[in-house]
């Protein structure tokens, strides 16, 4: 099983790494490439499934930290590398058509298939930390697809949105999965010895320490900003920028699932408090109180799908209005997956697939509309069954199944979450009863658009369309064969069930799920009169469409627009970045020391106050002879003429008086290499000095008061910071590291002397460290010492060959 | 006097000097600061190894541990190191000398283009000849014979 889901999850990015000489050699045929490794990743998948391999298979990734990398195949993961590949080989194949011409082909399909490759990791990813790796590479993919035509500002702007959102969302989530993974001691999600399989001990020391509803909330922003949950909705429809396979792809089928898979992955383990179930008994301990899990997750969905559903009713752009839709029906899924009872999980669990299948239809729909009639705006496009006859009944199938309209495979999943939504508020009720309330509301509008898609293809055709094409067979396929699963589905919604939704429903309840049917209603239970209602509202409200499209529109100005406070939080940030970078990096040398030097000394004396450091007494024997404290009182003294010199020779003659009482105090140290070097050193940077002082000019720079003492106020600071670490270090000195060292070899006291000399051959330590023990550091000291030569000879050949600047 | 008082002291002098100097005008000064500061730099590493006990040369066995020999092998590192640094440093100053005609921070920062214009980097680096300070006549000589080849 390992080595299949190795294959899978690696295999894209090993294609997308080939992608570059491919297109050399197939040029726009590399689509057809792409898709034949889409194609065979779906047939891994379908191999691992057709096997009925489950479980944990790691390997070993960072062994010195315990991160191993490890898969973990369930229904759930199973389901969203089903999407992936498979809408990928759809997606892939469309490409081949409607990217025809367009720039960056060859770059447009690796970013694809290493987003794919992404993406079937976080659907296999077992471990926290794999995870969170394969989620932030489909942000960064996103970013790269998004930005797709490089040059234009919308894709600039839409693509740094979409970053900016996703990825610090991402690093929330990564905060929760740290404080997951402290209290449960273990980096794996589910299966054997896991986050889910202790979930009562995880949450229990999760609890006492009053880390449980942070972690909550800080996995929700991470899954609310990836599925474009209301307010961080804002990036999606902007990400509508990129070309439409890649909406069709990431932004509706696959990538923006990446949140839902987060909920419906983590929700047996913070459900597993208050086990759902139809007994009686998990009824009334369900009853006891709302999960706090239920009121963010029902509630963010619920919110999401009304207010995005509402914003797409106010789309002037098809493309737009799929993207709110899909922000709604991904707030339908958090919700049902938010709600503490079964038919939520079923209802979340089903609606992954009717989703991503109807909706990827509709976007590559959408993609051939806008790319056979030359716009997107709904208010020119009308009556274009008569050019687009197939493309039409996909339509038709795809948008009343997004409406919820029995008997397509929307609707059932829909009434899933009617039944979860009054079923819960029956039990619980209070406030609850708002659930499917919302749920109703934000499903009339979701009727309204859905029916607004469809009515493009009917009614009369719009004159100033002029010619529509015909779309090629590659671009008209791929949409069909998802109307065909959506029609499948429909007829019979056991298939699916049967087939892996049941499956993901289990994935996703803790304990031991219970099968499940779905259907057509038979009886008049409460969620079929909820549906009823929805359509029937939704039919009366269907002749005012314009003027409630007029009303959204008007509506949205100012503070209540999300994107408001994005790009005035935005604007802001680079105000004050723009403002704050002159005062830091004005170009003077003596600005960036000063802030280096007071950054530095600030964080070292902040840290000791911190950790309540206390200087040490004073009463440590002397180890220093006066000889020590004369040479380096000379020292000093050598130091204070340096800055007080009056010319550059003076002061570099007294630099040298420095450098040789520090070498003085190399040999009082016993350090006898130190002392030799030091001496070379010094005799040779004096001898530079004075060719370099030559040729500069004689003096320069006489300091006024003021500056002088800020500087000396700098100078002291940093002084002052040195004496105490100075203090505070070397009164806690440890061991020697040679005793350390002695110690570790494990010899026989008073038997270490020949330690070095046997190891190293040779008898100065010293010596054996740098040639031996550290020989890559001496070796990179060398290339330093070499590379600072050549520059040398370059800055002053360069000039005198005439090349200036 | 306790040797931690006395090392203390000198280091916190040695650093203050050097960060007085780092902040001056004249690049040469900066250059010094620099020196200054990795002097006492390497000084603190080495008192760090202790400065009791032998070279750790030859068979010192019997006796008491020699001093740490590794932190010596740092620093003789550092200061082969520093050397390279001082050198490039000087060299440059000596360049930005040729380049612009001053080795005056104040003097260069003004000059830059990238600041001067806040929308950055189109203007031609134009070389300027500003400089606030005395110059005798033989690098003003040295500077305008620069200058003829520069364009």
């Amino acid at each position: 099983m390992l080595e299949t889901v190795l294959a899978v999850v690696f295999l894209p990015f090993v294609g997308a790494a080939l992608t570059p000489l491919v297109y050399r050699v197939l040029g726009e045929r590399t689509a057809y490439y792409a898709a034949a490794v889409a194609a065979v990743c779906l047939g891994l998948v379908t191999r691992l499934y057709l096997t009925g391999a489950h479980g944990v298979a790691a390997v070993e990734w960072v062994p010195s930290l315990g991160v191993s990398l490890a898969f973990y195949v369930d229904g759930l993961a199973l389901l969203i590398s089903f999407l992936a590949s498979g809408v990928g080989v759809l997606i892939l194949t469309y490409s081949g058509g409607y990217m025809h011409g367009e720039p960056g082909q060859a770059k447009y399909y690796a970013t694809l298939l290493a987003f794919m490759g992404s993406m079937l990791g976080v659907a296999l990813a077992g471990d926290l930390f794999a995870l969170f790796t394969f989620w932030e590479l489909t942000s960064l993919s996103s970013f790269l697809l998004i930005g797709h035509y490089t040059s234009e500002a919308d894709s600039q702007y839409a693509a740094r949105k979409s970053m900016l959102i996703t990825v610090a969302g991402g690093l929330f989530m990564l905060v929760g999965f740290l404080l997951l993974s402290w209290a449960g001691d273990t980096t794996l999600i589910a299966g054997e010895g896991s986050l889910t399989a202790n979930a009562g001990g995880v949450i229990e020391t999760l609890r006492t320490a009053g880390l449980f509803v942070p972690t909550l909330l800080l996995l929700a922003v991470g899954a609310a900003t990836k599925s474009a949950q209301v307010p961080f909705h804002v990036w999606l429809p902007n990400a509508m920028e990129a070309p439409t396979p890649v909406s069709a792809f990431l932004h509706s089928a696959t990538m923006v699932k990446a949140g839902v898979y987060l909920v419906g992955r983590f929700r047996p383990f913070f459900l597993s408090e208050t086990a759902g179930g139809h007994g009686a008994a998990a009824a009334e301990a369900a009853a006891a109180l709302v999960p706090e899990w239920t009121v963010v997750f029902a509630t963010l969905g619920l919110v999401t799908m009304t207010v995005a559903a509402v914003l797409a009713v106010g789309s002037t752009d098809i493309k737009q209005l799929l993207a709110y839709s899909t922000a709604s029906h991904l707030g339908l899924i958090v919700a049902a997956f938010g709600i503490a009872n079964s038919y939520g999980a079923e209802g979340g669990a089903f609606h992954i697939l009717n989703h991503a299948s109807f909706k990827a239809a509709l976007f590559l729909v959408a993609g051939i509309v806008a790319h056979e009639a030359g716009t997107r705006r709904i208010d020119r496009l009308s009556g274009l069954r008569h050019d687009l006859p197939v493309t039409a009944i996909v339509a038709a199938v795809a948008s009343l199944s997004m409406a919820g309209v029995p008997p397509f495979n929307g609707f059932y999943s829909k009434e899933l979450l009617f039944e979860a939504t009054y079923e819960y508020a029956h039990e619980i009720g209070g406030l609850t009863w708002a659930f499917p309330v919302v749920a109703v509301l934000g499903s009339v509008f979701t009727f309204l658009y859905s029916i607004k898609f469809l009515s493009l293809f009917l009614g009369e055709r719009d004159e100033a369309l002029g010619h529509v094409h015909s779309p090629p067979l590659s671009m008209l396929a791929p949409p069909a064969v998802l109307a065909v699963v959506v029609g499948v589905v429909s007829l019979d919604p056991m298939i699916a069930v049967n087939a892996i939704v049941g499956e993901v429903y289990g994935s996703t309840v803790p304990g031991e799920a219970h099968s499940f049917t779905v259907g057509l209603p038979t009886a008049l239970k409460p969620a079929v009169v909820m549906s009823a209602v929805t359509i029937g509202v939704g039919a009366l409200a269907w002749p005012q469409y314009d003027r409630i499209h007029d009303g959204v529109r008007s509506a949205l100005r100012g503070p209540v627009r999300a994107d408001w406070w994005y790009d005035n939080a935005v604007a802001g940030l680079t105000a004050l970045s723009k403002r704050v970078v002159p005062r830091v990096q004005n170009g003077l040398v003596r600005t960036y020391a000063a802030w280096v030097l007071v950054g530095a000394s600030a964080l070292a004396v902040g840290g000791y106050v911190a950790a309540g450091v206390e200087l040490p007494a004073l009463a440590v024997p002397a180890e220093t002879t006066v000889a020590v404290s004369v040479v380096l009182a000379v020292a000093v003294v050598g130091a204070i003429a340096v800055t007080d010199a009056p010319s550059h020779v003076a002061g570099v003659l007294t630099l040298s008086i420095l450098g040789f009482m520090v070498a003085v105090f190399y040999v009082l140290a016993d350090a006898p290499d130190l002392a030799l070097t030091q001496l070379t050193v010094e005799t040779l940077v004096l001898v530079i000095f004075l060719l370099v002082l030559d040729r500069l000019p004689a003096w320069y720079g006489e300091t006024d008061r003021l500056t002088a003492v800020r500087d000396a106020a700098v100078a002291g600071a940093v002084g002052l910071t040195v004496a105490g670490t100075v203090l505070v270090s070397t009164a806690a000195s440890p061991d020697t590291i040679a005793e350390g060292l002695i110690a570790r070899a494990g010899l026989p006291p008073g038997e270490h002397v020949g330690l070095f000399t046997d190891y190293g051959g040779g008898q100065n330590i010293v010596n054996v460290i740098l040639v031996d023990l550290r020989a890559f550091d001496t070796m990179g000291e060398i290339s330093v010492v070499a590379m600072a030569a050549l520059s040398v000879l370059t800055l002053i050949r360069m000039r005198e060959r005439g090349e200036a600047q | 006097m306790t040797a931690q008082v006395v090392l203390a002291a000198t280091l916190g002098l040695l650093f203050a000097l050097g960060t007085f100097l780092v902040l001056r005008r004249d690049v040469v000064r900066v250059v010094w600061g620099v020196s200054i500061i990795s002097q006492a730099a390497n000084v603190y590493l080495i008192t760090m190894g202790g400065l009791s006990g032998g070279a750790p040369i030859g068979s010192f066995g019997e006796g008491a541990p020699p001093t740490d020999p590794l932190v010596q092998a740092l620093v003789l590192t550092a200061i082969v190191i520093g050397f390279g640094t001082t050198a490039l440093a000087l060299v440059l100053t000596y360049r930005v000398y040729e380049e612009h005609g001053t080795i005056d921070t104040h003097a260069l920062a003004e000059a830059d283009p990238d600041r001067a214009s806040a929308d950055g980097g189109t203007a031609n680096r134009a070389v300027t000849a500003t400089h606030d300070g005395p110059l005798d006549t033989e690098t003003t000589d040295d500077r305008m014979t620069h200058g003829g080849d520069e364009r």
